[in-house]
């Protein structure tokens, strides 16, 4: 499935971002951002970053701080430098000593099992094959995120 | 100076014989085997190790240990509290709390460290940091 992923975005340390993300690939965020961040791969938080926004992705790593919601599909690694102050939704969870968390924690395997659900219902509806799926992709899925905003 | 040194050593040792309470800092120590049970109210100096079951209330000055396999559904207050079985319960501790690959463990958590190793299992909330004493209730 890693294979598969089509963009890396990468946020500098001095790079601000302030709104909403959605990648289908991973991203690693070094400065700040405030919003809605949603990657459909992994997402690196660095020691540096400052994160005021939701975040989801595949395998979240966090070693910065992150100030909302967190939900991993697969795993949530928090390092000795990390700290997320918000509610955290996972079927793993990994936590080094020293890192800081302050929320309430929902993991398992009814979290995964969740998961596992909402990917499927994601892909039922939209059985395109792959190769096409990465061009009509970046066109389809900020059409469903507008769609999403104007939902909240 | 020989001899004053060791009558100074040998003071604590006797006091250790006299009062088991005399080590603040838990050498005293409570292990409950896999076939043990424990249900009620416990209020200790030392530590406490849970192997078996448990259930109630447990406020121990050392560490709080539950050891893979073990059953305790209690409200848990220790400065080291480490999980490698079942826990349900409010849990305390005064310094860290680690949560072992094979821990399952739901319920409220107040502590000043935390590390969760993969495979654990937590459900619940989670304060950390800025630490209050709650054993006066």
């Amino acid at each position: 499935m890693t294979e598969n992923e089509t963009s890396v975005v990468m946020l500098g340390p001095r790079d601000r971002l302030i709104g909403e993300l959605y990648i289908e690939g991973n991203l690693r965020v070094s400065g700040t951002l405030e919003g809605q961040i949603e990657a459909t791969g992994d997402v690196d938080v660095t020691e540096a970053a400052t994160v005021k926004a939701t975040v989801a992705g595949r395998e979240v790593n966090v070693s910065g701080q992150v100030n909302g919601a967190v939900t991993a599909s697969k795993k949530l690694i928090i390092g000795r430098s990390g700290s997320i102050v918000g509610d955290v939704r996972v079927p793993r969870l990994i936590m080094q000593d020293g890192a800081s968390l302050s929320g309430n924690v929902s993991m398992g395997p009814k979290v995964a099992a969740e998961f596992a659900q909402a990917a499927a219902a994601e892909a039922a509806p939209a059985p395109v094959e792959m190769a096409a799926a990465v061009q009509s992709a970046t066109d389809g899925e900020t059409a469903q995120e507008k769609a999403k905003a104007k939902k909240r | 100076m020989d001899t004053q040194q060791a009558v100074a050593d040998a003071a604590p040792h006797e006091a250790n014989e006299d009062g088991v309470e005399s080590r603040r800092d838990g050498a005293n120590k409570i292990t409950l085997g896999p076939g043990d049970s424990l249900d009620g109210k416990l209020n200790y100096n030392g530590h406490v190790t849970v192997q078996g079951q448990a259930q109630g209330e447990f406020r121990v000055t050392g560490n709080f240990d539950v050891g893979n396999g073990a059953t305790v559904k209690a409200l848990i207050e220790g400065s080291n509290v480490t999980i490698k079985g079942d826990v349900e319960g409010v849990l305390t501790a005064r310094d860290k709390l680690t949560l072992g690959k094979s821990a399952k463990l739901s319920g409220d958590v107040t502590v000043k460290r935390l590390q969760i190793e993969d495979g654990a299992s937590f459900n619940g909330h989670v304060r950390m940091g800025s630490f209050e004493q709650s054993s006066g209730s």
